[in-house]
């Protein structure tokens, strides 16, 4: 017992009743989840008993896009880059002998978040759990799926209204949910700077709440309650002092915006709630075991200061950039979280940046830049417009367009990347698989043969019921959760709820952010590269003509997006066609467009199927021999000779990141072919 | 590139079972900037003739300001031009700008328009203004020539609106202005010049509600003020393709000006002085008038590509 006449010590920590403490430690998370339910469900117990604290569930593709796993855009991706969730029967089993009341449930879901929410619901319901017990996120952040990310499914009026219905629903029924999870972190990966990164994602949860306060279905004594459900997802970077003063200057900007725009009283709910996980846009395909490091000093910018420290962490796997982590890989990096939290002395001391004049000053000057960005996009009406009018995304794509520029040309030193690139080969990549994860097929064959068993069970005439009740609400406007969950009940597929909130919302296509970008990448190079093209087409009579192009589900369009910009900053007649395209669609765009060349970009791992799919439809328009086609992405060193095989004529992979290196590859591609009329 | 008569002949025999893959080749002919390639465009015109292809298209001009939705509203039309007729064929263009530093574009309209891969009877594509001003590209008017014997519609989305943006005039038989809801003083800002030159005004984004009513009633009156004394003041329609509210009453205008065609010689004389004025500038164009004029040329050759192939350009330039 201290005496109360004893003067406390600055550099210790007290507890309420004064005794000296230390800190619990942040949430430690993995982002998991492939293959099937069932071996979800299996990796998850066993993290859980290696000592993670929290799950987050990765779902894959089809899930989050609302397909089934058996329809025809489904295929190449079912578990690929997380569990694939068909019904609540799938739910069953992936929470099988896993404690609902005690779990801190993390969902990475967006344009599906009500459904996969529904049935969580269902599933504690079915189960006898208390719904009131539940914790955890949804993740449910509409606008970077529009600006990184990809998996939105409808135009952002009814998003924002299927986000707001969440927090009304939750703030009585599961009022320890976190209905939306704000997320700068995928604008980081898209390339924002710390300010945009604060300024977007600020304006963001400022459109979310004031949608909730329009709509005025929470009473407003208990809209502060609302505001405390707010939470956010942020990212963490190399250069870690700045980003360090990053979280000190949301912590602080968020409790001014709580308390100045809504009136928040109770510091409690001004406090900015926030997980991380550490930045992957960095992490190099060159010298992967360098990313371990980077992945440490990453952490540390959002766990030195104690005032702006994480609640949760993830870490991504040191060999992210090469494929998806195997659970060794999580098990390495789960293994830093907890030295860093019960080795170290990190927990023991208060805020240690208190009172730093240079930290101070550096927030500050964060801060005003974020102000004047708030200003700007407030002036252009909110989230919403600054979305809608392609600002936003436009900012982003130019943000990352310089950062590439300046590792293209040495501003920005990558080790490995652009210097010190001679390097012993690391022993780590030498094991039987070359470091490289797997999906089994017959995981996805369980998959889809299980939601035929569902659907074969179920009673028909409560499933069509419970989907015109949900018709009904999505078009009268009242809240749609009840019937979410009676969908959920009823054994509805992932699909049917989509497609019909689809048939009454419609489908939306934001912005690319591609039109009028310029890339900083002026010199010799670039202009024997327009030379090239100038000649090119007095020989042709015609432009170089390239389709990009991104097939599948996966939404992350950065690549391809800076690919298309440099093409075009080159001289090249670019078409780009979006993402989520069926690989029929872009050979259909190719073929219209007489391209002299098709660039794809692929994330998801689904290359061989989808390189397969593209060729025989080449083919089959008759144009396979006079339109060559090159992949761009991650994607192994084992699969290269394959891609070849199949006709791919280059295959691009993090490591060419030089972009007059990949224009000029490009080039000679297309002068490698014959070329028709 | 050289391609003999009988494998250009082929082409055209598969362009008109719209296959793709021979249209889109014959398009990019049709775009062929080296002088070679006008021999073998008026081997294609002669080839279409003797098959009893002569132009009959009605060419529809999409113009309006940048995000006003024209992209969406030409795959919106197209799907519902080819839904009403079991027989109708429809072509989009649409014209991108071309980056004044680099000479490349970026063509993104495919973004927004989504047309059934397997439907032979749209065919979209799109095209770069190659630094033309006046809304359409260098390429615009020889492509339509080879379009409006292929297909029974075609649709031509420009780059956007600007002050210049009247060549969309001269190409097509029907000019549709696309706005969406925007302020007053926007209206007012662009009553000059733009105006005049629409048929049909096309208020997009009609769902956005009272901003769409209150932008309605302004160009209502900009309209009359702006173009006083017409007999049939130009229609307003409003279209939403959240909603598919007013596209059915686009379609319907477009199919009842189907057989209105503007004067084809006056088009071909306007283009072939242009392509002379851009190929070889002001002495070019006193070459013509040596050589008889455009009219002259025309008359005496039969078509585009013959008084083109015809031309006699000044000796220095080529």
């Amino acid at each position: 017992m201290v005496d109360a006449a004893q003067e406390r010590q600055t550099h210790l920590l007290y507890d309420a009743k004064g005794e000296p403490t230390t800190d619990r430690p942040w949430i430690f998370r993995t982002y998991s989840g492939h293959s099937s339910a069932r071996a979800s469900n299996a990796l998850y117990r066993s993290n859980l008993t290696a000592g993670q604290t929290g799950l987050s569930i990765a779902f894959d593709l089809p899930t989050q896009t609302g397909y089934s796993s058996d329809h025809p855009l489904a295929a190449p991706e079912v578990g690929k880059v997380g569990v694939p969730i068909n019904s609540l029967d799938d739910f069953h089993v992936l929470f099988d002998q896993i404690p609902l009341e005690e779990m801190n449930t993390s969902m990475t879901i967006n344009g599906t978040a009500m459904w996969l929410l529904s049935l969580y619901v269902a599933l504690a319901r079915e189960r006898g759990d208390d719904v009131s017990k539940l914790q955890g996120t949804t993740q449910n952040d509409i606008v970077k799926e529009y600006l990184a990310r990809g998996t939105y499914i409808f135009p952002p009026e009814p998003s924002f209204r299927m986000i707001a219905e969440m927090y009304e629903y939750c703030l009585d029924a599961v009022p320890k949910w976190n209905p939306s999870n704000i997320c700068s972190y995928h604008l980081q990966e898209a390339g924002a700077t710390p300010a945009q990164e604060l300024a977007f994602a600020l304006a963001d949860a400022i459109g979310v709440l004031d949608v909730i306060r329009e709509r005025g279905h929470v009473p407003e004594d208990r809209f502060e309650s609302a505001i405390a459900r707010v939470s956010f997802f942020v990212n963490s970077g190399i250069r870690f002092v700045e980003e360090m003063c990053k979280m000190r200057a949301f912590t602080e900007m968020w409790d001014e915006i709580t308390s100045q725009r809504y009136g928040a009283k109770d510091p409690r709910t001004r406090l900015f709630r926030y997980g991380v996980q550490v930045n992957s846009l960095g992490l190099t395909e060159q010298q992967p075991e360098n990313n371990a490091w980077r992945i440490i000093l990453e952490t540390l910018g959002v766990t030195l200061s104690r005032n702006a420290r994480c609640r949760a962490l993830q870490l991504p796997a040191w060999n992210e950039a090469l494929s998806l982590p195997r659970p060794w890989d999580q098990q390495w990096a789960l293994r830093l979280q907890q030295i860093l939290a019960y080795e170290t002395d990190l927990l023991e001391y208060p805020d240690i940046f208190d009172g730093a004049p240079v930290i101070e000053s550096k927030v500050e000057d964060l801060k005003r830049q974020t102000r004047e960005e708030l200003a700007r996009i407030d002036g252009m009406g909110g989230v919403r417009a600054a979305v809608e009018s392609g600002y936003m995304k436009g900012q982003l794509v130019r943000s990352m367009s310089e950062r590439m520029s300046r590792i293209n040309n040495g501003e920005q030193i990558v080790v490995g990347v652009n210097r010190w690139t001679e390097a012993i080969e690391s022993p780590l990549l030498k094991d039987a698989e070359g470091g490289i994860f797997v999906i089994n097929e017959d995981d996805v064959r369980e998959t889809v043969s299980a939601l035929e068993a569902t659907k074969a069970r179920r009673d028909p005439a409560r499933a069509q019921a419970a989907l015109a009740a949900l018709e009904a609400a999505a078009r009268d406007g009242s809240n749609m959760m009840e019937p979410s969950i009676e969908c959920a009940l009823a054994r509805v597929t992932t699909g049917e709820w989509a497609d019909t909130l689809r048939k009454v919302f419609g489908e939306y296509r934001p912005p690319t952010g591609v039109e009028g970008q310029r890339l900083f990448l002026d010199g010799d190079r670039i202009d024997r590269l327009r030379e090239r093209c100038e000649d090119f087409s007095r020989r042709n009579g015609h432009r170089p003509r390239i389709v990009v192009g991104k097939p599948g589900l996966d939404g992350h369009s950065n690549g391809a997006e800076v690919i298309a910009v440099a093409a075009r900053h080159s001289g090249f007649d670019v078409i780009y066609s979006g993402i989520r395209l069926t690989p029929q669609e872009i050979v259909h765009s190719a073929v219209e467009e007489a391209a002299d060349i098709i660039g794809v970009s692929i994330l998801s791992g689904s290359h061989l199927a989808l390189a397969q799919q593209i060729m025989d439809e080449l083919k089959r328009a008759g144009a396979d021999r006079h339109i060559p086609v090159i992949f761009g992405g991650i994607i192994p060193k084992q699969d290269h000779a394959a891609l070849k095989d199949m006709g791919i004529a280059r295959v691009f992979t993090p490591s060419d990141f030089d972009l007059a290196d990949v224009v000029g590859a490009m080039l000679d591609v297309i002068e490698q072919q014959p070329v028709g009329a | 590139m050289t391609q003999t008569a009988s494998a250009l002949d082929a082409l055209v025999e598969r362009a008109l079972d719209l296959d793709k893959w021979a249209v889109a080749r014959l398009v990019r002919l049709f775009e062929d900037t080296r002088h070679e390639a006008i021999a073998q465009r008026v081997e294609v015109i002669e080839a279409l003739e003797a098959r009893g292809r002569p132009p009959r298209a009605f060419i529809a001009g999409l113009t309006g300001t940048p995000g006003a939705g024209k992209s969406t509203l030409v795959g919106e039309i197209g799907a519902r031009l080819i839904q009403r007729s079991e027989t109708r064929a429809v072509a989009a263009l649409a014209i991108d700008p071309t980056s004044q530093r680099s000479g490349g574009a970026i063509l993104g309209d495919r973004t927004r328009v989504r047309f059934p891969t397997e439907e032979r009877r749209l065919y979209f594509r799109s095209q770069a203004s190659e630094r033309n001003l006046g809304g359409i590209g260098r390429n615009t008017y020889p492509v339509v020539r080879l379009l409006e014997r292929l297909f029974d519609i075609v649709l031509i989305e420009t780059v956007g609106i600007g002050q210049s943006e009247i060549e969309v005039e001269q190409v097509s038989d029907r000019v549709y202005l696309v706005l969406q809801p925007m302020g007053g003083d926007q209206i007012q800002f662009m009553k000059a010049g733009i105006m005049e030159v629409p048929d049909v005004f096309v208020l997009n984004k009609a769902d956005a509600g009272a901003a769409a009513r209150r932008t309605y009633h302004t160009l209502r009156s900009s309209i009359d003020f702006a173009r006083p004394g017409e007999t049939e003041p130009p229609q307003i329609i409003q279209t939403s393709a959240i909603t598919g509210a007013g596209l059915d009453e686009l379609v319907d205008d477009m199919e009842q000006h189907i057989d209105t065609r503007r004067s084809a010689s006056r088009r071909a004389r306007y283009f072939l002085e242009k392509w002379i004025d851009d190929e070889y500038g002001r002495l070019g164009l006193q070459l013509l008038e040596q050589q008889g004029g455009a009219d002259a040329l025309l008359s005496s050759n039969g078509t585009f590509e013959a008084a083109q192939a015809a031309y006699r350009p000044p000796v220095a330039a080529r």
